[in-house]
């Protein structure tokens, strides 16, 4: 049991610390691409954490993105606030309706849930163009001249999108690692089973999803601020399938997965989309190849095969 | 002399109070009054479609009444959600098979015995793994399955599968342990083992043992309950029981 905890440990602080060196070798080009990616894998790892590893497929996640992305956006357009103070209320905003939101979905299980969660979803990215006035949204507008000097630097960039990674992706090995993860995957594997053994399934479950909305509206609000833009287009249903294939591809219910995913979905679309405008169908090719050769995704089928320690 | 118990051990354990069950026109269990005292293996018997399970999945918490009331130690728990009478130790095992077919057989018996370790907020973070390792350990050696602790137990063959459940169950240190045809499926000689273990554990919990096999049930209860078409038609010790014209015409009768 004590061996793999540190084995476990030294991965992940080395995935962190080799994103850290990364910065001091990456051509420009490549250095804003991984900030990106982190941000995004951000957003992954609390997409993993509710399908992953609490069995709740969800196609309506770009909406804690967006809360996140306008908590931050519209206070510090409107309100004045900092680049902190507008961080830590997208955070907030994005927590808050995922608290909301759990309240009336999670009487649903399954593919209802499923439902319910692009539903709101769409109502959402609907909302923000209606108030459009207020929001923007059609035409998005940008945050530049409104926050710090500093946050132009690419090299604060990379490090704030670096942390903003490294906090989501420690918190979700703590929670994987802890008892209330293993209740999680209880819930997942079982769930009438779980609520047998005297778990509240149901508080669990809101719990993941409020975490789950927190990390997905820091990648939001992180992402308003240091690519300055926010528009109602990161509301859209294609945001939201975003996370479900990156968290496929890089392995769902494994806490590196993530980062993998999306990272490799990001650079496969950058090169594809250089060669040809029908860069879809590359993508689409290299998902087929996945699905039929490596259905627990690329984490997953390591796991499988070699590391059976993997978180 | 004025040295009263405490209420909660004077009365029995468990009392259904006129408690029914009604599925559209259907009565599935009416009007059903029992009491299990501290120390039983009571046995509920009858034909397919008696009431059985629904009768236990209402004193457990997985069906709502639609009448009547549950007490258990002296408290109404007829409102209480399933999780919380497990705190209160009432423990269910399935009929059908419900194990976590995917996780090591050691992980599945740490699953109920960390609930009892998780008093506070913050054993959800973090909790004694050694005082959690060694309830597991003896759950699993209860049931005789040390030597499978690393498999799969969607792997284990069927009678162990019936074992681990019953491992489950004992982990969360159930005061009432309702074991729903815990030998549906079993070899004769699995059976033999299975009895010795729910003597075992009688020894530290009150049992009640929906059972069709009567072989079993005659070795085991100190007290049975007959049902047939919702309703109790018997209740006593297993050779009044056994003897009552009516239990033999609705349900020995027929086999």
């Amino acid at each position: 049991m004590t061996e793999p905890r540190g084995r476990v440990l030294a991965l992940h602080l080395g995935v962190i610390a080799a994103l850290f060196a990364a910065q001091f070798v990456l051509s420009e080009y490549h250095h804003t691409n991984v900030a990106r990616i982190m941000v995004l894998a951000a957003y992954a790892l609390g997409y993993n954490l509710l399908l992953g590893y609490t069995g709740l497929m969800s196609l309506g996640h770009a909406m804690f993105f967006a809360a996140g992305m306008y908590g931050a956006g519209l206070s510090i357009y409107y309100l004045g606030f900092g680049a902190f103070a507008g961080f830590g209320l997208g955070v907030l905003a994005a927590a808050g309706l995922a608290a909301l939101f759990g309240l009336f979905a999670l009487r649903t299980t399954g593919v209802s849930f499923l439902i319910v969660t692009m539903m709101f979803g769409q109502a959402c990215y609907l909302a923000i163009l209606y108030f459009n006035e207020i929001t923007l949204g059609d035409q998005g507008f940008i945050l530049s001249g409104r926050l710090p000097e500093a946050l132009v630097e690419p090299g604060v960039k990379y490090n704030v999108a670096l942390a903003v990674f490294a906090v989501c992706f420690l918190v979700s090995l703590g929670i994987v690692r802890s008892p209330l993860g293993r209740v999680l995957v209880a819930i997942r594997e079982n769930e009438e089973r779980t609520r047998l053994l005297g778990y509240d399934t149901w508080a669990c479950k809101l719990l993941a999803l409020v975490v789950s909305g927190a990390m997905a509206g820091a990648a939001g609000a992180a992402y308003a601020l240091l690519f300055s833009y926010v528009g109602a287009s990161f509301a859209a249903i294609l945001h939201s399938i975003y996370p479900l294939l990156w968290t496929l591809l890089g392995g769902a219910g494994t806490t590196v997965g993530p980062l993998l995913g999306t990272g490799l979905m990001f650079y496969l679309v950058d090169v594809t989309s250089g060669w040809t405008s029908a860069w879809l169908f590359v993508v689409g090719g290299a998902l087929l190849v996945l699905v039929l050769f490596f259905p627990l995704g690329i984490m997953g089928a390591v796991r499988a095969r070699l590391a059976p320690w993997l978180p | 002399m004025s040295n009263t118990p405490p209420a909660t051990t004077a009365g029995p354990l468990l009392e259904t109070e006129g408690l029914g069950r009604r599925f559209g026109g259907l009565s599935a269990v009416e009007d059903v009054s029992i009491g299990v005292r501290r120390g039983e293996i009571r046995a509920v018997i009858g034909p397919n479609g008696a009431g059985k399970t629904t009768l236990v999945g209402m004193i457990c918490g997985r069906v709502r009444p639609s009448a009547g009331r549950v007490r258990f130690e002296g408290r109404d728990v007829t409102g209480v959600p399933a999780w919380k009478r497990v705190a209160a130790g009432i423990v269910y095992t399935f009929q059908v098979t419900s194990i976590y077919g995917t996780l090591a057989v050691r992980d599945n018996v740490a699953l109920a015995a960390q609930r009892r370790l998780m008093g506070s907020p913050g054993a959800w973070l973090r909790l004694d793994e050694a005082a959690l390792a060694a309830r597991v350990e003896g759950a699993l050696h209860t049931l005789g399955l040390d030597v499978h602790r690393d498999r799969r137990a969607g792997d284990l063959p069927y009678g162990h599968q019936r074992l681990l459940e019953v491992a489950m169950g004992l982990a969360l240190e159930p005061r009432l342990l309702i074991l729903d045809e815990p030998t549906q499926g079993l070899a004769e000689h699995e059976i033999e083992t299975f009895c010795e273990r729910v003597r075992d554990v009688a020894s530290r919990a009150t049992v009640m043992l929906i059972e069709h096999n009567m072989k079993v049930v005659l070795r085991l209860a100190t007290r049975i309950t007959v049902m047939d078409r919702g309703r109790v038609i018997a209740d006593g010790d297993p050779a009044s029981v056994e003897a009552d014209p009516e239990v033999q015409r609705a349900y020995l009768g027929r086999r």
